[in-house]
């Protein structure tokens, strides 16, 4: 049962899971770099405004820290400063009649680079600069206004991938080892069917039951072993994971529910290829099903990881914990009937 | 190899193994991917509208102060009553009265509570304002956003000259309400799909303004191209194809399951000897394999085209076409070459799983990752996958584009095969050998005489190509991070992107030597080992003016693209003599490193992996120096 590859495979479920987790982390610190200047060194981005309404656009772009103007008389010069990349975009503002009713506006006509890689950031920026041109000018115009809109609160610097780690990144981590388990869990049997090396097993004064059992304990205990050593690695990374207990007793109770799945469809099927397809496809299906649990078990994590649980998060980790002593228990009755003879 | 063999063997593996999934499976099966179904409509719908983040951040806020609204309308915050103390437990992360925020933000996570609440209330406020009954002062401004080539730069982008990509639109817009016309770069005609197109004549009338609300109102297809641009600040986007990259990984999603399946029925072959029957038969190798994989192969396209026509027919994407499925075939060639080596390599079911995690892992991340750039830069050329999103949005594909992203994944699925299929026999298959003796097997399955040194160089190429364009693609995002690290003129990505491209090269030109003198297919002679990896190198040269195919792409346009081809094309304009030497060089260099490690392979391993070292080293230098001085 304990075959010698089984420490070399171990290495190499740690490395993929070490590979998806960095792969998605670089995705997304590389596409939020993409969008957020201060966390490129590319530097500021320059813009020419012109246009009779290029003072209200100088006092806008002033908040802004990745962002320096330069003020343009004519269009003409704004052009040529923007042809020969002096600046990475042209903001010609306008004061014109409203064409969403009386009164007027300020009609922006923002240009900016074409199919360049920093065009994404340029943008971002424009949007920034015209998004406090629109509060200032909302301010002054707030005697118009049914309501006043609420005030901005002031901005801090905070990690952008705050967010990110706890509610995408950790869920992640800790779902992907109860995921390979069950599919382990599956190869397992369905391979010692498949070679007919069950047989074997069956000489030694054990019942069907208990060999599986055996199997079931090796694949349940690995995950939270795996989940252990992710908790680990980030906090020393300087991620503080609130609540390990209730997450480890979460992850265990979730592993028990898709390896006895995994168990059951392995023998059920007896052939690894409908096994592992209907395994995979029957996983996702739950995994996709809890959304019409009160709380996801992705955000049940999330929330114990990050600190803020209530007593809905406790009650899906009851819950999951029931319903992987019920799962487990079905399915011992289940094997139980299953003549060892017909394997 | 011959059809009808081939077409008999496919017969089987459809009716024999549709034999070994009984109609409750299949039932069972047909009824998960119904509640899969409902699952994802429920979702889509919205019904629930549980996300992830849902309540990860606590705020203590009275119901008269106006960000309760805000806090009320945005899930991620969970709604407490104020109270100091629990803010010193660390049990609310803000806390306001009235307009004002009573606590310090200290964390990590109060300040990400902050930053959060700063989002929502802008986006509380635009939600608020939309019904106010004075509209301009509600949205005093409007922008129209106009894409814009600056001229008299080297062109980066090779779509520049049809200009198809909806920018034409909204630069016609900005010209009716202004008249400045002075767009250069947004010449489009408004050749996009039917939403689109529909808001640009609609906002041709009246100004830029009204072409963007028209958009944002339309149909999911005007929102698919995301390049109308206009409206409030807040309707502005990036230029990021979000909703077709979503609709890409459609694609990729079902292949998946496609090489799980394969994936067991290889390696159930290689159980209990029963591919043993297969291989006495008069079929050949080449039958079998072909044989076994066509069933698979025509599945996973034909879910494809099913893909494409429901996303046409159901209107989300009507400007699917065939153009997608063609460019999902060489996506669907790669996943299976790779799973049937997988398969060739696993020693049991439980490698075979990691084997298959990896390469959907790995090859997902290779079609998905430079696909985010579709719209940015031409190294999202390198996956096919940009193809299909590019179709999705009803942009135009050239044909020099298509095959740059079409042929070596192709190429290289069809070397994977064949490498694959040197291990396709009975020593390897039913036998247990460590992986490493596999892999020279596998080599040496090619092998015969001296010359076939040259031809496993050129063989391997495709594997190259690939290995390198995807490195290309990972470290392209470094290179806009953090230009100038090192001081000197070169990036950290281009440095990075020579030693990546160093070590694969001179791999591809030596590991195949190595495996030929370990299953004795070269004399262990100074003589021999010096022709072969001269040999070798020469093979490497030829095939490398195979990456002349970059030409196609524009790739070379951008710095780290041209110090990763430097060498497979030559600057204009050299004297011939000039130019002659730079042709020579490369060959020098290929067949000095590749004689170097083909001397240690012939000495045994260590004195292998020193030599290879060596080689490394000696390249590397040669390449920083060509681009120190070049570039």
């Amino acid at each position: 049962m304990r075959s010698l590859s089984r420490e070399k495979t171990i290495v190499l479920a740690l490395l993929i899971q070490l590979f998806v987790a960095g792969f998605s982390s670089f995705l997304v610190v590389g596409l939020t770099s993409l969008y957020d200047p201060s966390s490129v060194a590319a530097g500021e981005v320059e813009m020419a405004v012109t246009g009779d309404a290029r003072e209200e656009l100088e006092a806008a772009a002033a908040e802004q820290d990745g962002t320096s103007v330069t003020a343009f008389e004519s269009e003409a010069a704004a052009q040529r400063a923007f042809d020969q990349r002096q600046v990475d975009a042209i903001l010609r503002g306008e004061y014109v009649p409203s064409t969403r009713g009386p009164g007027e506006q300020i009609q922006v006509t923002a240009v900016v680079p074409e199919g360049s890689i920093r065009s994404t950031l340029i943008v971002v920026e424009v949007r920034r600069v015209l998004s406090a041109l629109e509060r200032q000018e909302r301010l002054e115009r707030t005697p118009y206004l049914d309501q006043p809109p609420v005030p901005l609160p002031d901005t801090v610097s905070a990690s952008q991938y705050f967010g990110f780690t706890y509610t995408i990144l950790i869920p992640l981590l800790l779902f992907l080892p109860p995921f390979i388990s069950g599919s382990v869990a599956v190869d397992t049997v369905t391979e010692e069917i498949e070679r007919g090396t069950m047989e074997l097993l069956r000489v030694a004064p054990v019942s069907l039951l208990d060999i599986i059992d055996g199997k079931a304990l090796g694949m349940v205990l690995l995950a939270p072993a795996q989940a252990m050593l992710w908790l680990a690695l980030l906090s020393t990374n300087g991620i503080a994971v609130s609540n390990p207990a209730a997450i480890l007793l979460f992850i265990t109770a979730v592993t028990v529910v898709v390896v006895t799945l995994g168990v059951v469809l392995g023998i059920t099927l007896q052939n690894r290829r409908p096994a592992q397809l209907l395994f995979s496809v029957l996983t996702l299906v739950l995994f996709g099903g809890a959304v019409l649990l009160p709380e996801h078990p992705a955000t049940t994590v999330a929330k114990l990881a990050v600190d803020s649980p209530t007593l809905l998060t406790y009650g899906h980790v009851g819950g999951a914990v029931l319903l992987a002593v019920a799962g487990y228990a079905v399915a011992r009755l289940y094997i139980g009937r299953v003549a060892a003879e017909s394997l | 190899m011959q059809l009808d063999k081939l077409l008999r063997v496919a017969k089987w593996e459809v009716t024999k193994n549709a034999g070994g999934v009984d109609k409750r499976t299949i039932v069972v099966m047909a009824l998960s991917l119904v509640a899969m179904g409902a699952v994802a409509a429920i979702a889509v719908s919205g019904g629930t509208g549980a996300g992830m983040d849902d309540g990860i951040y606590r705020i203590g806020v009275d119901d008269d102060s106006p960000y309760y609204g805000v806090a009320a309308d945005d899930s991620t915050f969970d709604i407490r009553e104020p109270d100091p103390a629990a803010v010193e437990r660390h049990q609310q992360e803000l806390l306001y009265r009235g307009t004002q925020l009573q606590s310090v933000p200290r964390t990590a996570k109060e300040r990400a509570a902050l930053t959060e609440l700063r989002d929502s209330t802008a986006q509380y406020n635009d939600r608020t304002l939309a019904r106010d009954d004075n509209q301009t002062a509600a949205f005093p401004v409007s922008v129209t956003l106009v894409y814009e080539q600056q001229s008299g730069s080297s062109q980066l982008d090779p779509r520049s000259g049809d200009g198809s990509d909806g920018s034409g639109s909204s630069a016609g817009g900005s010209d009716a309400s202004d008249g400045s016309g002075s767009s250069t770069g947004g010449s489009g005609d408004g050749s996009d799909t039917g939403g689109t197109g529909g808001s640009a004549a609609s906002g041709g009338g009246d100004g830029g303004t009204a072409g963007g609300s028209g958009a944002n109102l339309g149909a999911i297809g005007a929102r698919l191209t995301g390049d109308v641009q206009g409206g409030t600040p807040s309707d502005i986007s990036p230029p990021f194809p979000f909703e077709s990259l979503v609709l890409a990984f459609l694609y990729i999603v079902p292949m998946n399951f496609v090489i799980q399946a394969y994936g067991s029925s290889m390696l159930s072959e290689r159980l209990n000897r029963r591919g043993e029957l297969l291989l006495v038969t008069p079929a050949s190798r080449g039958d079998i394999i072909g044989g076994k994989t066509l069933p698979y192969l025509a599945g996973a396209v034909g879910v494809a085209a099913l893909i494409t026509a429901a996303l046409r027919f159901g209107n989300i994407a009507p400007a699917g076409s065939y153009v997608a499925v063609l460019a999902v075939v060489p996506l669907v060639v790669l996943f299976l070459s790779a799973t049937f080596c997988g398969a060739m390599f696993a020693r049991s079911f439980k490698e075979l799983t990691f084997v298959t995690v990896t390469i959907t892992v790995t090859l997902t991340s290779y079609a998905f990752v430079p696909a985010i750039f579709t719209d940015v830069t031409p190294i999202a050329l390198i996956s096919p996958l940009t193809l299909v999103v590019l179709d999705l949005t009803g942009q135009s594909v050239g044909l020099s584009s298509f095959v740059f992203s079409t042929v070596p994944p192709l190429l290289t699925g069809l070397v994977l095969f064949g490498l694959g299929a040197g291990l396709y026999r009975e020593e390897d298959m039913f036998t247990q050998r460590p992986i490493p003796l596999k892999v020279l097997d596998a080599l040496a399955g090619g092998i015969n005489s001296r010359r076939s040194a040259l031809k496993m160089s050129i063989v391997l190429l495709p594997l190259v190509i690939v290995a390198e364009l995807g490195a290309i693609a990972f470290l392209f995002v470094l290179d806009s991070v953090s230009l100038n690290v090192f001081g000197t003129n070169q990036s950290l990505g281009i440095v990075l992107v020579l030693g990546v491209i160093v070590v694969i090269e001179e791999l591809a030109k030596s590991l195949h030597v190595y495996a030929g003198y370990e299953h004795a297919r070269y004399e262990r002679t100074l003589r021999s080992a010096l022709g072969v990896g001269a040999l070798s190198g020469l093979g490497f040269f030829i095939g490398e003016k195979g990456l002349l195919i970059a030409r196609l792409s524009d790739l070379e346009s951008l710095p780290i693209g041209e110090a990763a081809l430097q060498g497979a094309t030559l600057p204009a304009g050299l004297p011939l003599w000039v130019a002659g030497l730079l042709f020579l060089l490369p060959l020098a260099l290929h067949t000095v490193t590749a004689a170097i490690s083909s001397v240690g392979a012939s000495r045994g391993r260590r004195a292998y992996v020193a030599a290879l070292s060596a080689a490394i080293v000696i390249h590397f230098a040669y390449n920083f120096a060509v681009v120190s001085t070049l570039v």
